[in-house]
């Protein structure tokens, strides 16, 4: 019905379109319809982008073809010929010329569908979850334009797009996460996010510029004569890789992504900003971890595989990054009591899985990073919409201390979470089951050769049991026990409205179904892609689809044995505390529960204090030094302009005589300065 | 002159006929009506210059028709010349939009008349291949200019500016016709093709030869020097702009810098080979001064059209090292692509340049009324809440002029740095040499843009951060209004697509050389 080239710029066009509408329209006219345009386009985009899937997959790849690749070029950005830089490896000098081009294969084409879809369940839930809002447009108007701008990110063909529209998203979470910027916690995490993405950023721009010189090229794809980093030419002869790029250069190109990779999808150490942007409405904390924003890095990182593949050391970065990452957000989200907090936690968590599978650097890593991505989106949406109903019900209180049992106030928000906190625990039959299952066993791939990969894959599975417990405390503490509702809230606790259970009833369902459904036909799909088809990545023989049996039974073990502890503490705690059974012994379980707040105390010691001391510091260098250097920076022109204005006197003689002066000088110069 | 002629200067005709009409009519109908008149011709100019020659920069190789049109005299027809003629309709379309309400003691026929007749001259300019034609080009620009200088207001603030700038436009001209004396002395023609043959050949070589042309090249930089407000021959910038209006500021920072940079192009580059070494030095130095001094004042200006007439000398900086990027290009091998690059950035920029002040100027006078301008910056305080869109736009050309992405000026300074980054001639024995020259006028050029972003921000700052100091009327009228949002939406294009303007830019250096070179190709071995 739909070419392939229209869809591919339908699938933007219309976010985009729907923001600039309700942004011109929506204070004046829309008002309380402002979510009218915007959920129309994303379900728009959301059909489309299953129309282009369906599209891509009937394709397949020719002969003479590395993976399926569409790419449709709209117009010449920039043009300027010859500026490139002559090196050794590109004899001849290149234009610089980015080229407006959308792209169409397997990873983009897993991407957009996930990105749009989970968006326009988000709209839909805010319709409810924002009702009422005196921002309510402005609210629509910029998730538009974050949806617009992770599609963008997504079909891009070229790096300085790329890196436009990653630097888009990251104004739109600013913009997001500050919504509510008359908080002033709001406001400085909306600050924070952006602050620490700039060190990200920084990083990836550098990595930029050495594609650039190495390459001559910021192409993706082959244009005419020149030949894209990830072009067909470059990934049918991967050889052509290590002689392009040599020595610490291959080094530095992956670690430098790695930072721009780290700043977007929180990994340490500049995981700091995430569980701050929890102060943006809930819709946009979904948003942002579940499917667009975080996943921006891993799919960088699994769109430039072949650059990663060139140097192991790379790979191990990767991987030791995200290992050690999801096992410290594991330790952080135990003891949590702000609900979304725990999310937050968690979603750091998870994306380390996911960037620990990609630095497996096998296809078996990488896909597994992927699947996980795609299971993960739809849970965690889940979690933070159920986290948001609940908020929504409990007058904005999210501390899970002041209330409990919330079970028989809100059923369809209890059953719904109970189905995502099992997924993300990994039981089985639930997504994160089978994506979590194919993470450990690609590390346990790379264990067998011993070395650092023995110890991340022991730190998976230890991740694996934290995460099954803070979930299930977390699932305990406010649905289960006796009913608590806070104060404030009197007896006004109820479910959330019809447009906001919808959501989360839809994403349940996908919740328990995407991992099993999916489980090999994805894998099967995305290693399609062109930068995972080269021989460079797959290796000689692609991808294998066998079950691990031994790691599904440890993960269920250590998944079951978490949900069981957490049973046992936060259930056995409130009857403690409640009733004072006789079954319980108060002291152990005191005891216990001290122990809990004894970790709080070495995580305050171990990570907070240290970093407040450096913050100290920091501030102090930056303070004395850094400002000094700036402001004299900043001095010193308007020291010349003070000294240099005396001179416009407005006196027409001396301007006259000036220009004569001025010429005289230039003439003797030319009499003394014999050239030409 | 022939037939064929006038069909080539029908822009041109077209554009005086309709201010003669507007003088003419004006005696009898008073009114402020003049300027529907003045796009009409403005338009039919347009036209015209789209029928005689057919020509457009894309798609490729779509310049078939002008070969057919070879004529020798004094009129160049090349894509060069259709590229400034293009421009100057679209900044003359730009200010006789901004002059549709011009203040009670402005005979408005007589201004937008004359108006028009510097456009005409910047179009002349374009085409001139001919000394006495390029001087007349000039002062067709230059003596309107000071008719419209004295008509903008009736105070003594405007007549003082009048005065300074007759002056000194007046010696500048002198000083240029004084180097034309000597190129004509050398070569004995005025033809600038012939001149280039002639100094190709080699004849000046002779006893004085060589220092008379070096005299004509130092004398017509000084001359032009001042057209494009180049230190130290910018003096009158500042004053000149302080004391007239705001359209007549943005007449002065666009046109003169139009038809500097042509003549210069015409003059130096191309037909003064030879002379290269010298001029790439005499370039880079001006270049260097005027960047730094222009930015460096602006920040402690207080008067918005102060600070902008030094934020224009500052671009005349930046525009200069297109040139110089050119003419050292042009001393190793003729058809490199660096020069063609260098000048090719240098007509890109003038258009990025000429949009967004003509765009700034036009916002300035749509926030004042006719009688009461914006004058300072504390004028602006406030005006993102009280004239959100007008003050947006500003912002918009603020950025766009501080070179922020991805608005036009950011792909104008990239063109120009990336220009000088590109010197590295590949023959010759001071080549190192020359790649430091030009490395370090890449560098001197960066830091200056980190400057001049100190100045811009201050101007969006003062407009959104500061409460209102007085009442801004919002009065420009409706033509104003027009002509920013042209501007604003001309910006935002420029910076979303240049890339075939960018590429049109770059047609249009390479057809000022008989034989136009065909650039290299970049290829991966």
């Amino acid at each position: 019905m739909f070419e392939t080239k229209s869809l591919m710029v339908l699938i933007p066009a219309l976010p985009l379109a729907a923001a600039i509408i309700v942004g011109l329209l929506g204070r004046r006219w829309l008002k309380e319809y402002s979510h009218v345009p915007v959920v129309l386009a994303l379900a728009g985009s959301c059909v489309f982008s299953l129309l282009l899937l369906k599209d891509i997959s009937n394709r397949e790849p020719d002969a003479k073809q590395v993976g399926v690749e569409v790419t449709h070029t709209l117009w010449t950005w920039a043009a300027i010929p010859a500026a490139g830089v002559t090196t050794p490896q590109i004899k001849a000098t290149p234009n610089f010329q980015i080229d407006i081009t959308l792209r169409a294969d397997p990873l983009t084409c897993m991407m957009l569908p996930m990105v749009t879809f989970i968006a326009t369940l988000v709209a839909i839930y805010a319709m409810g979850y924002m009702h009422g809002d005196p921002g309510y447009w402005r609210f629509y108007a910029y998730v538009g334009l974050f949806v617009f701008s992770m599609t963008m990110l997504v079909s891009v063909s070229n790096f300085a797009l790329l890196y436009v529209f990653w630097e888009a998203v990251g104004v739109c979470s600013y913009l997001l996460i500050g919504f509510w910027f008359e908080k002033p916690e709001a406001a400085a995490a909306g600050k924070k996010a952006f602050l620490v993405n700039r060190v990200g950023d920084f990083g990836f721009a550098f990595g930029l510029f050495l594609i650039w010189v190495s390459f001559g090229t910021l192409n993706f794809h082959d244009a005419g004569d020149v030949q894209g980093v990830l072009g067909q030419t470059l990934l049918a002869n991967p050889a052509r890789y290590a002689e392009i790029i040599t020595g610490s250069v291959a080094l530095a190109i992956p670690l430098l992504l790695m930072v721009g990779a780290c700043g977007k999808s929180a990994q340490f150490p500049l995981h700091v900003w995430l569980p701050d942007a929890m102060e943006g409405p809930t819709p946009v904390s979904a948003l942002i971890h579940a499917a667009t924003m975080v996943t921006a890095g891993v799919y960088m990182v699994t769109r430039c595989s072949p650059l990663f593949m060139l140097d192991p050391r790379a790979q191990l970065v990767v991987a030791c990054i995200g290992g050690f990452t999801a096992l410290l957000a594991g330790l952080i989200a135990l003891t949590q009591t702000d609900l979304k907090r725990v999310l937050a936690y968690s979603t750091v968590s998870q994306l380390g899985y996911m960037f620990l599978a990609l630095g497996t650097g096998s296809l078996a890593g990488i896909v597994a990073g992927m699947f996980h991505l795609f299971t993960h989106a739809f849970f965690k949406a889940l979690l933070f919409l159920g986290a948001g109903s609940v908020m929504h019900g409990m007058h904005h209180i999210i501390d899970m201390r002041r209330f409990s049992g919330l079970r028989r106030v809100m059923p369809w928000t209890c059953l719904t979470f109970l189905i995502g906190s099992l997924a993300l625990a990994g039981i089985v039959p639930l997504a994160g089951f089978w994506s979590k299952d194919q993470v450990l066993a690609a590390v346990h791939d790379r264990a067998h050769d011993g070395g650092p990969f023995v110890y991340l894959y022991y730190s998976a599975v230890l991740t694996a049991f934290l995460t099954a417990f803070y979930t299930a405390r977390a699932f305990f503490m406010t649905f289960m026990g006796p009913l608590v509702v806070p104060h404030e809230v009197g007896d006004h606790a109820h479910e959330s409205p019809p447009a906001m259970v919808f959501p989360l009833v839809v994403l349940a369902i996908c919740s328990i179904f995407v991992g099993i459904t999916f489980d090999h036909s994805l894998g099967d799909f995305i290693v399609r892609t062109p930068s995972l088809a080269c021989t460079l990545v797959a290796g000689e023989h692609g991808l294998e689809h066998h079950f691990h049996w031994d790691i599904a039974a440890i993960s269920t073990v250590v998944a079951v044995l978490g949900i069981a502890i957490a049973a046992y503490f936060y259930l056995g705690d409130r009857r403690q505390i409640n009733a004072l059974t006789r079954i319980m012994q108060g002291v152990r379980l005191y005891g216990l529960s001290n122990r809990k707040f004894f970790f709080d105390e070495i995580y305050h010691v171990l990570f907070v204090l240290p970093l407040k001391g450096l913050a100290a510091l920091s501030y102090l260098i930056d303070r004395w030094l850094v400002d000094g250097l700036v402001n004299l920076c900043g001095w010193i022109p308007r020291a010349v302009g003070a000294v240099l204005r005396n001179i416009q006197t407005g006196v027409v003689q001396f301007y006259a005589l000036a220009m004569v002066l001025g010429l005289a000088l230039l003439i003797g110069t030319l009499l003394v300065w014999k050239v030409g | 002159m022939s037939l064929d002629a006038i069909k080539i200067l029908t822009p041109e005709l077209i554009v005086i006929l309709t201010a003669t009409l507007i003088y003419v009519l004006g005696a009898f109908l008073p009114g402020r009506h003049w300027g529907r008149v003045a796009m009409l011709g403005l338009i039919g100019a347009a036209i015209a210059l789209y029928c005689t020659y057919e020509y457009r920069f894309w798609p490729e190789g779509a310049q078939a028709p002008l070969a057919s049109v070879e004529i020798k005299g004094p009129i160049a027809v090349d894509l060069f010349g259709q590229y400034i003629r293009w421009l100057a309709l679209l900044v003359g379309s730009l200010f006789v939009l901004t002059a549709q309400r011009p203040s009670s003691s402005t005979p408005a026929a007589e201004m937008v008349g004359t108006l028009l007749m510097s456009v005409a001259g910047t179009m002349l300019v374009g085409s001139a291949r001919e000394l006495g034609l390029l001087f007349l080009g000039l002062e067709l620009v230059s003596i309107p200019t000071y008719v419209v200088l004295y008509l903008a207001r009736g105070d003594r603030a405007s007549q003082e500016s009048t005065v300074k700038y007759f002056f000194l436009s007046i010696l500048s001209s002198g000083v240029l016709l004084y180097g034309f004396t000597f190129l004509y002395g050398l070569t004995g023609t005025t033809d600038l093709v012939e001149i280039r043959q002639i100094l190709l050949a080699g004849d000046d070589t002779l006893g004085a030869g060589r220092l008379f042309g070096r005299l004509a090249l130092v004398l017509i930089f000084a001359g032009l020097g001042f057209r494009i407000t180049a230190v130290p021959f910018h003096f009158y910038a500042p004053d000149v702009f302080q004391g007239t209006s705001n359209l007549n500021a943005g007449l002065l920072s666009v046109l003169p810098k139009i038809v500097g940079f042509t003549a210069l192009v015409r003059l130096i580059a191309i037909a003064m080979p030879g002379y290269e070494v010298l001029a790439w030095r005499v370039a880079i130095v001006l270049a260097v001064l005027t960047m730094t001094l222009g930015n460096v004042l602006a920040l402690w200006q207080d008067n918005v059209r102060r600070m902008l007439a030094y934020s224009s000398i500052a671009h005349a900086g930046y525009m200069l090292i297109g040139l110089a990027v050119g003419l050292a290009a042009n001393m190793e091998d003729v058809s490199s692509v660096a020069l063609f690059q260098g000048i090719g950035s240098t007509i890109f920029y003038l258009v990025v340049y000429g949009v967004s002040t003509a765009g700034v100027f036009a916002a300035l006078t749509a926030l004042g009324e006719p009688d009461k301008q914006v004058d300072l910056l504390d004028d602006l305080a406030g005006a993102g809440k009280t004239h959100p869109f007008v003050a947006g736009c500003i912002a918009v050309f603020m950025f766009s002029l501080a070179g922020l992405p991805p608005l036009a000026g950011f792909w104008g300074k990239l063109s120009l740095f990336f220009s000088a980054l590109g010197v590295d001639a590949p023959t010759g024995g001071d080549t190192s040499d020359l790649r430091k020259w030009f490395l370090a006028l890449a560098i001197v050029a960066a830091l200056n843009a980190a400057i001049a972003a100190a100045y811009y921000l201050r101007i969006v700052g003062v407009m959104y951060f500061r409460s209102p100091l007085t009442t801004l009327a919002g009065e420009g009228g409706r033509g104003a209004r027009v002509a920013l949002t042209a501007s604003v939406v001309l910006v935002v294009l420029m910076g979303l697509a240049p890339g075939r303007l960018q590429s049109g830019a770059n047609k249009a250096a390479q057809s000022l050389l008989p034989a136009p070179a065909t650039p290299q190709v970049a290829k991966l071995p």
